[in-house]
């Protein structure tokens, strides 16, 4: 009784999940087990339930039919504990303690050989040394100085010539540039006075030279494109100097004052140049015989490429020409004074790519049309408008089209001035207001003229005059060139045969120029004037041969309202010339 | 009047300019507006001052080579151009700029 009290007290105790080690040993003394609870009374805690499983092998008596039935057992396996051994042992070896230190003899046999060995190196270097200093005397003694022959023999050698053609200009650009980087704005010094600062324009410098430009007359002048300080100058002949060649275009730059970066040859008289606007290294000239040449800054002086002389080209003179188009589609059009127009390819200069004669069948001995300017409104490819010898301005067209065909349009005559025309310029587009239609003509009759140019898409069907916007007056001599300012939309100025240059402000003043100075000190005429591309610099060619290099300062600079105001000016222009004439109607 | 001798004389026309001294690359004078006293000074000590800068910049990249040497001191400046064979020595004083 009191065995069986103990058991269930045990099991209550201890549930039945007994150790792996006490299972097997309970298994073992299955048979006796009531035995040894008796006799020991605490014992291993296997309650009967939990040690005897009913195997069926050993608890079902035989007499029963065995049933089977199925069922499923979950085998698991549990793989064993991975037992990780590790090995200890020393893993420096010997030589990483080095050699047992050697004994001071040794080192002292070191040193010594050591010391001995610096001191010869020294010596050797003592050595190299003198004799590398003797061999320097010797050389210095043997160079001693050159002989007077030698360095005649030097001066006169064409690679001397070169190094100091090349070299000296260099220096001269370095040596103009003129600001001081090591400036001490600490420092006041009190001698500025600046003896132009009063004058609204300044003469920046003049282009001259002795060899090139003495005794002959500017014919042109042309701003760089791609280079700022680059101008080019065309030349005619000098009738003193029969060996030069007859023409000449100096390539100036304002970093080299005193002589050309490049000279250009020709051999007849250079009427016309200009920077190719899509090739900075190319410059082309227009000349008297009619040949187009064009030159490369990368090239010698004589021209790479030029028209032939020969029917298919120019055979009369070219005093105008301009680039059309864009960067990967354009035309060098020129026009010669016999009235034929030429478009170029200008890689390829041998024969032009397209020709057009103006003639005008009204003329009374002959119908050619003598054109001595010409102008195409910005962005216009196809239309233009020439300025004539008779002092009549006409439209052309390059191609025939569904209105007209191709050649000048002559029933709308643009008739003003009394005398051949000299310039020629459609007004630049660059701002709010499109202005591409007025054009500025000057002309020997002492006159500028603004003009309206008619749409081309309405030509006249019966003969029409149309009469300038407005006529400037001021000048006192033939007005030879006239320009639209690039930057500023009122602004324009003009040059004149008593050397007079003009700069005219429309929103300031029409009927006299803001600014006029004389150029030079002897009044020489002024045949040509050109803006640089911002707008602030002109250069203007005397007929002296000089280039003077002008700086127009604030003047340059439009306000934002200048657009509008111009827009005013010119419709009150167009008012009063209607109200005067009647005759010429409005576009738009 | 050679061309060589008037872009000489034009350089020296330079206001700003004080001498100019052409050498030959072991530094004989070839020409020169110097005071004769500061001739060979000036040859020698330049012509070694090149020849080091030379090596100086071949050092950092031997792909390079000197093309102009402006050296600027308290009293002047020197501007070297330097060539194959010949160096033109130009002392200008920029003090008297503006």
């Amino acid at each position: 009784m009191i065995n069986e009290l103990v058991n269930s007290l045990l099991d209550g105790d201890r549930p039945g999940t007994p150790s792996k080690a006490e299972d097997t040993e309970s298994e073992k003394v299955i048979p006796s087990h009531h035995a040894r609870h008796s006799s020991v009374s605490t014992g291993y805690g296997i309650s009967p339930v939990t040690s005897t499983p009913q195997s069926p092998s050993v608890t079902v008596p035989p007499r029963y039919i065995p049933e089977f039935s199925s069922f499923e057992a979950v085998i698991l396996d549990i793989a064993p504990k991975e037992l990780v051994l590790y090995s200890k042992e020393v893993q420096t070896d010997e030589n990483s303690f080095g050699p047992s230190p050697p004994d001071e003899h040794e080192i002292r046999a070191k040193i010594l050989k050591e010391q001995e060995e610096k001191e010869k190196a020294r010596q050797a270097a003592l050595e190299e040394e003198k004799l590398k200093i003797e061999a320097e005397k010797k050389r210095a003694q043997q160079l001693k100085d050159l002989s007077e022959e030698d360095r005649k023999k030097i001066l006169v050698s064409n690679e001397f010539a070169k190094f100091i053609d090349h070299s000296t200009k260099i220096v001269e650009r370095a040596l103009n540039e003129n600001y001081d980087f090591m400036k001490d704005y600490s420092i006041i010094k009190d001698n500025e006075n600046d003896d132009q600062s009063g004058s609204r324009v300044k003469n920046l410098h003049s282009f001259f030279d002795e060899r090139w430009t003495k005794n002959r007359s500017v014919t042109d002048v042309n701003w760089s494109h791609k280079n700022p300080e680059l101008c080019v100058a065309s030349y005619n002949k000098n009738p003193f100097a029969l060996n030069e060649p007859d023409g000449v275009a100096l390539v100036w730059s304002l970093q080299l004052l005193d002589r050309p970066e490049y000279i250009f040859h020709s051999q007849s008289d250079v009427l016309t140049t200009m920077f190719s606007e899509f090739h900075p290294t190319l410059v082309i000239g227009g000349t008297y015989s009619g040949q187009i040449v064009l030159w490369d800054m990368r090239a010698k002086s004589l021209p790479v490429l030029k028209t032939p002389l020969s029917a298919s080209g120019h055979t009369h003179p070219v005093y105008s020409m301009q680039m059309v188009g864009t960067q990967n589609a354009h035309n060098l059009i020129t026009a010669s004074t016999d009235g034929l127009i030429c478009s170029w390819q200008l890689d390829m200069l041998v024969q032009p790519q397209e020709t057009l004669e103006l003639v005008h069948s009204e003329h009374s001995k002959t119908d050619e049309v003598s054109v001595t300017a010409l102008g195409f409104p910005d962005n216009e490819t196809a239309a233009f408008w020439v300025g004539t010898e008779e002092g009549v301005c006409y439209q052309a067209n390059r191609y025939g089209r569904a209105g007209g065909k191709a050649g000048i349009n002559q029933y709308d005559v643009y008739k003003g001035h009394w005398g051949p025309i000299t310039g020629l310029h459609f007004h630049p587009i660059s701002g709010p207001v499109d202005f591409s239609d007025l054009y500025l003509t000057s002309s020997v009759d002492w006159t500028c003229k603004l003009w309206r140019a008619k749409s081309i898409s309405k030509p006249s069907t019966s003969p029409q005059s149309i009469t300038p916007l407005y006529s400037f007056e001021s000048a006192d001599d033939y007005v030879y060139d006239v320009k639209w300012s690039p930057k500023h939309p009122a602004l324009f100025a003009s040059v004149d045969g008593t050397g007079k240059f003009s700069v005219w402000n429309l929103n300031i003043d029409t009927e006299v120029p803001i600014v006029s100075t004389q150029v030079g000190s002897q009044a020489k005429a002024l045949n040509k004037i050109n803006w640089d591309k911002e707008g602030r610099k002109t250069a203007i060619g005397s007929s002296d041969g000089r280039i003077h290099i002008y700086d127009i300062g604030e003047l340059a600079y439009p306000r934002d309202d200048e657009w509008f105001i111009m827009q005013k000016t010119i419709s009150e222009m167009i008012n009063t010339t209607e109200s005067h004439s009647g005759r010429y109607a409005i576009a738009k | 009047m050679s061309e060589v001798e008037e872009n000489i004389k034009r350089l020296t026309a330079n206001k700003h300019v004080q001498g100019v001294l052409i050498v030959n690359e072991d530094g004989q004078i070839i020409k020169s507006t110097l005071e004769p006293t500061l001739n060979k000074k000036y040859s020698d000590l330049i012509t070694k001052l090149v020849e080091q800068t030379i090596f100086c910049i071949k050092e950092m990249d031997d792909t390079n080579d000197l093309t102009f040497l402006r050296v600027r001191t308290k009293k002047h400046e020197i501007l070297i151009a330097p060539d194959k064979e010949y160096l033109l020595i130009t002392i200008q004083n920029p003090e008297t700029k503006s």
